[in-house]
């Protein structure tokens, strides 16, 4: 339903995505994880069509966005990031502005309109102005605005920024109703929660490239059966470094996730039975630990494990 | 296309609709300079009215005579005579408060009749130019009468004068007096009438009828509120760049030349609404044939289209909304100046209204005029109309050429 092949689009020397390649299905969501600045949104850009690819193909419903972008648009349904809405504008009048311009008329176009109205909650405010809207709720008529055509793939490029949480858990059940339509989904996001809760697959993107993909499960299991230590305290640098690294040797597995001066994140199988040892390396080294942290691993952890940075950064 | 084309106009014009204050000071400010103008020239609709103060310390027959002359026929339409004391007279035309103050002397009736020296003293009020100058002449003229008077009826003005002191003249009197005096002015009357020199009376070719001038300043007014509206509305491809909904739309199959034709759409409402207000209360203040209405209002729509699409690639142009919109107001106010709005271009200077002519609405401008004082309705030939299509297509193109380039996906 969607394919992305070795993507690559340049600013110049910048390389905002560099040879990105995915596909994903119909009746699925597919997510783009990564911090801000990652290449996401420049990647969902190439996909919708605002920009062009310096090389690479991208297939929508199996049309070239390129060679053949109206057909290819057709297909596409986008929720973008900002609230892209006329709100001087009645919800219904938006509804089918967005409609026709997909395309859509007359009773189909009608009956639709309210299909997603009452989707999306808003049947009694169709008459109203999204200036007059909470934050949510523009949030669910800029999503019924993506969806009104009923697209075979949909972009949605971090849905829930600055949602509060009953209208973000709204927006999931919208989202998987879509799923369960027979809609492709591909979703960017940096919350590692709504990645593990939506997304069938994932991809995990940083600096333009993706470092990672597959299920859910199977990145999970990239991190086997390891635990994410997270201490609290003072850690001196280089001398924390050689403690755990000689520590290593007697503990498999164990590695440096992140490390400052206040915080050290480490990874390691059954931790809680290695506690003491480590406490008593560190203490060795000079540092000190006025808390503890333990976690079963996470897409966080792996993200860590596979950039060194934190996914919100 | 042409239906995502009519979805875009209903779209805008919606949201346009929404914004009545906007609508309001489109209207409202070239209402304002246009009725200020108008009044400035038609005074109130009224002629100019002047007041003449005399204090007449003769009482006389003669000066009563003198006072009721600048009442007479025309001339009292344009001067009010009021009778006044010497100390108010002084008092009043120092205040300003008239256009001139006569004194008549004591013994101004029998220094006339015994050919003795006499001043009437005239002051006028220096902040007048035009009454007091009338005032004046008037006076001068009065003198003139009286001197031709005093020599042609001395005597029998003698014996009218003797008979007003004896008390009321009989009848015998009376008549004997008119009988002198009618032969008199028969002696006279040849010499007057025919006159001595044969006039030939050359009748002037008729003179073009000249235009009411407050007319001239109407389609300069009119281009001002259409200026206003088209850069405002003009504005709305930055605010939905803003608001994100260009983007969206470039990601649809909905066709950017019919969004574009979509807004000349509903501008060419908005112009065409705010054309046939500013035409119809024009028309019916100027009295200007209906008859010219709907060629002058399809004029103004079509140049306010033109305007709307040429100030949108404009904005289109720069970096940010606000140096946009900033470049865009800054140049209204020399566009309003040199295309005719606040002086018509037939009062300018020829070489500032060949200049202004050549301004997108001095063009209109120019047009409308001629359209408004025409003898005939269409009388703007095709070859402006052509031209006129031709600026606002080319707007319109380039418009969806900026979005195109760029522009919409940003």
């Amino acid at each position: 339903m969607l394919v992305v092949e070795n993507l690559v689009k340049q600013y110049g020397d910048l390389t905002a995505v560099d040879d990105v390649s995915f596909d994903a299905g119909k009746g699925s969501v597919f997510g783009l994880l990564g911090p801000n600045g990652a290449g996401k949104s420049t990647l969902i850009n190439c996909i919708s069509g605002l920009l062009t690819p310096t090389t690479g193909h991208i297939a929508v419903s199996g049309h070239d966005i390129v060679k053949d972008g109206k057909a290819a648009r057709k297909s596409l349904g986008v929720v973008p990031q900002e609230i892209a809405l006329y709100e001087d504008l009645p919800a219904i009048e938006n509804l089918r502005y967005w409609g026709k311009a997909y395309g859509l008329r007359g009773k189909g176009l009608e009956d639709r309109v309210s299909d997603v109205l009452g989707h999306i909650g808003l049947a009694d405010r169709a008459k109203d102005l999204p200036k007059e809207f909470s934050g949510g709720m523009k949030r669910r008529l800029n999503f019924g605005c993506g969806v009104v055509h009923q697209p075979k793939v949909l972009l949605l490029d971090e849905p829930t920024v600055g949602v509060d949480p009953q209208s973000r858990a709204k927006l999931f059940e919208l989202v998987e109703a879509e799923r369960d339509a027979g809609a492709c989904v591909l979703y960017t996001t940096h919350y590692m929660e709504e990645a593990e809760r939506l997304c069938d697959s994932l991809a995990i993107i940083d600096h333009g490239k993706i470092i990672a993909n597959g299920t859910v499960a199977e990145l999970k299991s990239q991190l086997g059966a390891r635990d994410a230590l997270q201490l609290t305290g003072e850690f001196p640098a280089e001398a924390t470094k050689s403690a755990i690294a000689e520590l290593a040797t007697s503990i498999t597995d164990l590695e440096i996730l992140s490390q400052d001066e206040t915080t050290l994140m480490l990874t390691l199988s059954l931790a809680s039975q290695h506690l003491p040892g480590i406490f008593d390396a560190l203490s060795k080294a000079g540092g000190s630990v006025s808390e503890t942290s333990l976690r079963s691993p996470n897409l966080e952890t792996l993200f860590l494990l596979l950039t060194g940075n934190e996914l919100r950064e | 296309m042409f239906s995502f084309l009519v979805t875009s106009a209903k779209k805008d014009l919606a949201r346009w609709r929404q914004d009545k204050t906007a609508f309001l000071i489109w209207l409202g400010i070239p209402f304002l300079i246009g009725g200020l103008i108008t009044s400035m020239i038609d005074g109130g609709g009224g002629s100019p009215t002047g007041v003449l103060l005399i204090a007449d310390q003769d009482s006389s027959l003669l000066s009563g005579f003198v006072a009721g002359a600048y009442s007479q026929d025309q001339l009292g339409e344009l001067i009010v005579v009021e009778q006044v004391s010497i100390e108010e007279g002084e008092a009043r035309i120092n205040d300003g408060e008239a256009s001139g103050f006569l004194t008549i002397p004591e013994g101004f009736q029998e220094a006339f009749l015994n050919e003795t020296p006499v001043t009437l003293t005239l002051k006028t009020n220096p902040a007048q130019t035009i009454l007091p100058g009338i005032i004046e002449d008037v006076t001068e003229i009065l003198l003139d009468l009286g001197f031709y008077a005093q020599r042609l009826l001395g005597s029998e003005i003698q014996q009218i004068k003797n008979a007003d002191e004896n008390g009321l003249p009989n009848d015998v009197f009376v008549s004997g007096v008119a009988v002198d005096i009618q032969h008199k002015i028969d002696k006279v009357a040849p010499m007057l009438s025919p006159p001595v020199l044969d006039v030939v009376i050359i009748e002037p070719p008729p003179a073009e009828p000249q235009p009411d001038i407050a007319l001239l300043f109407l389609p300069g007014i009119i281009l001002m509120a259409v200026l206003f509206s088209s850069n405002s509305l003009a504005a709305d491809y930055w605010e939905e760049r803003e608001k994100g909904t260009l983007r969206r739309l470039v990601s649809t199959p909905g066709m950017l030349s019919g969004f574009v034709a979509g807004k000349a759409v509903a501008a060419l409402v908005v112009m065409g609404l705010i054309a046939t207000i500013t035409l119809t209360i024009g028309f019916a203040y100027h009295d200007v044939a209906w008859s010219k209405f709907v060629s002058s209002l399809l004029w103004v729509s079509l140049g306010g289209v033109g305007l709307f699409a040429w100030f949108a690639a404009l904005q289109m142009l720069f970096p940010n909304n606000q140096a946009a919109n900033l470049v865009t107001t800054i140049l209204l106010f020399p566009l309003m100046m040199a295309g005719g709005s606040f002086f018509p271009l037939a009062a300018l200077p020829d070489w500032i209204a060949g200049i202004g002519r050549m301004s997108p609405n001095g063009f209109i401008v120019d047009r409308l005029s001629g359209e408004l004082t025409a003898a005939n309705a269409w009388s703007i030939d095709a070859r402006s109309w052509l031209t006129l299509i031709s600026v606002t297509v080319s707007g319109l193109a380039l418009s969806t050429w900026r979005l195109r380039s760029g522009f919409a996906r940003k």
